[in-house]
């Protein structure tokens, strides 16, 4: 009994004396029981990190990275791995591919311990887990990445905690609408005739405008060619449309599920202009079929435009250089033509009145959807500081560059997009002047699309209904639409929660 | 019942001391009557389930009433409790509980029947007599112990789950590591309640049995038929036309869904011809398209399901009695007389309660809409298409938003509505009613 309370004596006494001695300087606080600390606090901004990245790194541990699937199969994965592993050797450390789906759910299996401990995700995705706190805080500003990514990129992994900021992505690349298009199907007077702001760029590729007339213009030619071509009901892309004229998706910077702004503004202008453009498409803008033959219909010609993430540039090319060389071309010659013919833009300027037949339009920068990528430490991993330098690494200037050289995709590296130039540098400019909206990091995101799907299918729809059919007659019709989405969205959220 | 207790009443004074002991002690009693090997093994099994209730089934139990009291925080380094984990757990304590009734019963009543015997002056087995029984007189018990445990525990234990997460309020923002909480008949008074849901539940639920009937009577028609065409002496190469069926039912569902649906959109192969021809395209699912594509749903799953009902029937069909054809043919009845009055109720006798499965099958058919024309929500549905059966709203409504609790709510509502008819169906039929007619 004696020896049982001198034992619980010593014990009292440590703990005092651990509470006295973290009151005494700031690095002895991370000595005590609080796990997250404010490491960084005193910097700009006062982004806080768990206090698990002590900086000593675990040795002999094999750390599980999710890729997303492209970087898997287009080898970049591989090479960062590699070069990871073969830079931390002699800590024993590993870096191997998890070898799970991309899209996998680490809320529900990563307290299992199924999950990976770092994974690649789109922001909205990997930030719907720090609700259940799955992944963890990263002390960004100690990374050597922070002062090169834009600050409207870390916000999109911000989220606040009793009070405290906490970072909980480090952002690698800007996901965002671009135009691709044939530069050799451009009309062979495209300079005189198609640049009436004579800055030597065609004006069909920078405003919907022009576009919708060259659209309807080579229709007309031949009934089997199209000019702009895409499906319409995808959120990602249409909603953009809606944004550019007031729309939103939620209220204070898509942080309130009980703003939802689909009609919000001018946004029926934009469902307006979505409308004039399906008009100039074909039936195939209604559903789905679309997105798998586009790069084989952009490849063959019959359509001369469309709108697609950068990721998918390779695949463009490729499918484009393969027809080169069914008529006949060399390997090196197709991919080269290939590489010169089509190119990348950003997403073209729309009208203000969104009126696409209007002669002499006034001009205003579109908005697009889009997501930064990145990654994050899984709160269930077993060597945090491991993954900690994973993470240093694969954001690091080399591997962020090798990225965009093997993948295409627009880094959010301010130095890395300087030096690759081109899209990478317009997307990074876009994003900076704030015409990228980034999709929500909340969970009521997952509530938008099926609204939002069913009424750009019903517009689109309209366009091949008769007259007398048609549900969306004037600009009123479609503000109806838009709150209808409003109103959906809302239930979906909140009825039953 | 008060039998019964009267009769473990009477059982309990006539019990001798051995028996008395084994109430205390498990396979107390067998032993002492000398029966040493079952009686170690009673005690065994009571020792470890006591052992098992100390180290974690009495925690085990009271985390099924409380679901946790504290919240993790990995952040801070808290290991809290998982509340889905304690029902679980919560849930297997009881089951080994009613286990442990069980085989506190049966050492019981063995101990009794043992005393019995040897006031009656017979001898009682020995273990090894015992043991062997199990291969013999009592064979079933071997081999059904192993896949009784396998059901109960894959089976039954996480229906109880389903059932009994109805009841709490997991889901939403509620899963681990935050609390969930028991609350009782909360979620079905919510379901019923909410006025936007009647209207949609009436018109959904009216589709949902037409489409269970239509879709289980097309396809057992077909099905028939085409047994019925492979069974005609004039078919040559019987086993390879079946060949195409059996190729359909072997292809994974989802696939041929996803096929048929590009066949029928509008980028897809029918428009392509239609288009060629001069038409202009039509939107086959398209959300102006209820009839057109709840038809097609009907015929795609007839074209999945067809090929189980050609197979049943044509084993069915192979023990047809052909005299009874003989008997009414020489009676002057055609085919057609002869399809409805001998073999239609032949095989609908035999089959009638995998017509059941099948129309509950067809009833929670999620896949064939889902996969055809899933993500629409159309005017005068609430969150729900007009091609949408109660089984994707109930995804639309409780999974797609992770709202566990109601999902399983409205399940239990499915399993109901289902239950009612199928056994309404099943005690009318005649496989239930004569169930010797074909004997």
């Amino acid at each position: 009994m004696k020896k049982k309370r001198i034992i619980l004596l010593s014990l009292t006494l440590t703990a005092v004396l651990g509470i006295l001695s973290g009151c005494g300087d700031g690095a002895a606080t991370e000595d005590v029981g609080t796990e997250v600390d404010g490491r960084t606090e005193g910097a700009a901004g006062n982004i806080q990190g768990s206090s698990v990245f002590t900086g000593e790194l675990e040795h002999n541990v094999t750390i599980r990275v999710l890729e997303n699937d492209t970087a898997i199969s287009k080898g970049y994965a591989k090479e960062l791995l590699d070069a990871f592993n073969q830079e931390y050797a002699e800590y024993g450390i590993k870096a191997v591919d998890a070898n799970m789906d991309q899209y996998l759910d680490l809320a529900n299996d990563g307290p299992y311990g199924y999950g990976p401990d770092v994974l690649y995700q789109a922001n909205d995705v990997i930030m719907q887990y720090t609700e259940g706190k799955h992944i963890y805080p990263i002390p960004v500003q100690e990374m050597e990445c922070y002062d090169q990514i834009p600050e409207i990129a870390w916000n999109a992994y911000e989220t606040e905690v009793g009070g405290n900021t906490y970072c909980c992505g480090v952002p690698v690349n800007v996901q965002a609408p671009m135009l691709y298009y044939r530069k050799d199907m451009l009309p062979e007077n495209w300079e005189t005739e198609w640049d009436k702001d004579g800055n030597g760029v065609c004006d069909i590729v920078e405003n919907w405008n022009a576009m919708y007339a060259f659209s309807v213009l080579r229709h007309e030619e031949n009934p089997l060619n199209y000019g702009y071509m895409k499906a319409l009901y995808d959120v990602y892309f249409s909603g953009g449309f809606l944004f550019s004229y007031g729309g939103y998706l939620f209220g204070e910077n898509n942080t309130n599920p009980e703003d939802i702004g689909f009609s919000a503004g001018e946004a029926e202008k934009g469902a307006w202009v979505l409308s004039q453009l399906a008009g100039a498409m074909n039936e195939e803008c209604i559903d789905n079929t679309i997105n798998t033959t586009v790069y084989g219909k952009i490849a063959d010609g019959t359509y001369f435009a469309t709108l697609s993430t950068p990721d998918v540039y390779s695949t463009f090319v490729g499918e484009l250089a393969k027809a080169y060389e069914g008529e006949g071309m060399s390997d090196k010659e197709a991919n080269e033509l290939a590489t010169e013919n089509l190119m990348m833009a950003s997403v073209p300027k729309l009208p203000e009145s969104g009126d696409l037949s209007e002669e002499n339009p006034s001009l205003l920068d579109p908005k697009s959807m889009g997501g930064i990528n990145g990654y994050a430490v899984s709160s269930y991993t077993k060597a945090p500081n491991a993954c900690l330098a994973f993470v240093e690494f694969a954001t690091s200037f080399e591997m962020m560059k090798l990225r965009n050289e093997m993948l295409g995709v627009a880094p959010a590296r301010e130095d890395v997009a300087e030096a690759v130039g081109g899209v990478s540098r317009q997307l990074y400019e876009n994003l900076e002047k704030g015409n990228i909206i980034l999709m929500p990091s909340i969970r009521e995101v997952s509530q938008i699309w099926t609204p939002g799907e069913t009424f750009f299918i019903d517009i689109a729809k309209d366009a091949f209904r008769n007259a007398e059919e048609k549900k969306y007659k004037e600009l009123p019709d479609l503000k109806k639409g838009l709150e209808q989405v409003d109103s959906q969205i809302h239930d979906a959220i909140f009825t039953l929660k | 019942m008060k039998q019964k207790l009267e009769r473990i009443m009477s059982c309990l004074k006539d019990s001798s001391g051995n028996v008395k002991l084994s109430l205390v002690i498990m396979g107390g009693g067998q032993f002492r009557y000398g029966a040493k090997g079952k009686g170690i093994l009673f005690f065994l099994l009571q020792l470890s389930i006591i052992f098992y209730f100390i180290t974690r089934g009495f925690r085990d139990i009271e985390g099924f009433f409380t679901l946790g009291t504290k919240k993790g925080d990995v952040w801070l380094g808290v290991a809290g409790d998982n509340s889905v984990i304690m029902l679980l757990m919560g849930i297997f304590a009881w089951v080994v509980l009613a286990a442990y009734l069980y085989f506190y019963v049966m050492n019981i009543s063995d101990v009794y029947r043992m005393q019995k015997r040897l006031e009656q002056g017979r001898r009682n087995p020995t273990f090894k007599e015992e043991v062997k029984q199990l291969w013999d007189k009592k064979f079933y018990v071997t081999v059904l112990a192993l896949p009784v445990a396998g059901v109960f525990v894959f089976n039954v234990l996480p229906i109880i789950f389903m059932i009994l997460i109805a009841f709490t309020n997991y889901g939403g923002t509620v899963v681990p590591p935050e609390l969930v909480d028991w609350v009782g008949f909360y979620n079905f008074k919510r379901l019923l309640s909410l006025s936007q849901f009647a209207p949609t539940f009436v018109k959904i639920l009216t589709w949902n049995l037409l489409w269970a009937v239509t879709s289980t009577a097309l396809n057992y028609i077909a099905g028939l038929f085409l047994a019925l065409l492979f069974e005609r002496d004039c078919v040559k190469g019987k086993a390879f036309w079946r060949t195409f069926p059996v190729l359909a039912y072997a292809t994974p569902a989802f696939i041929t869904l996803l096929a048929f649906k590009f066949m029928f959109s509008y980028g897809g192969p029918i428009n392509q011809l239609i288009l060629s021809g001069g038409g202009t395209a039509i939107g086959f699912l398209d959300l102006d398209a209820k009839w057109t594509a709840r038809l097609i749903g009907l015929l795609v799953n007839c074209w999945i399901s067809t090929p189980s009902i050609m197979l049943l029937a044509t084993g069915i069909l192979s023990n047809r009695d052909s005299s009874l054809y003989e008997a009414a043919k020489i009676d002057g009845a055609g085919k057609w007389k002869q399809l409805l009055k001998i073999t239609m109720p032949f095989v609908l006798f035999s089959t009638l309660p995998v017509l059941i499965v099948q129309f509950v099958g067809n009833f929670n058919n999620f896949g064939v809409f889902y996969f055809l024309r899933g993500g629409l929500y159309l005017d005068g549905y609430f969150l729900a298409s007009d091609t949408d059966l109660l089984i994707n709203w109930l995804y639309n409504l409780s999974i797609n938003n992770n709202y566990y609790c109601l999902g399983a709510a409205i399940s239990l509502i499915i399993f109901i509505i289902i239950s009612i008819i199928s056994l309404a169906v099943y005690i009318k039929s005649p496989s239930y009613r004569e169930e010797d007619t074909f004997r």
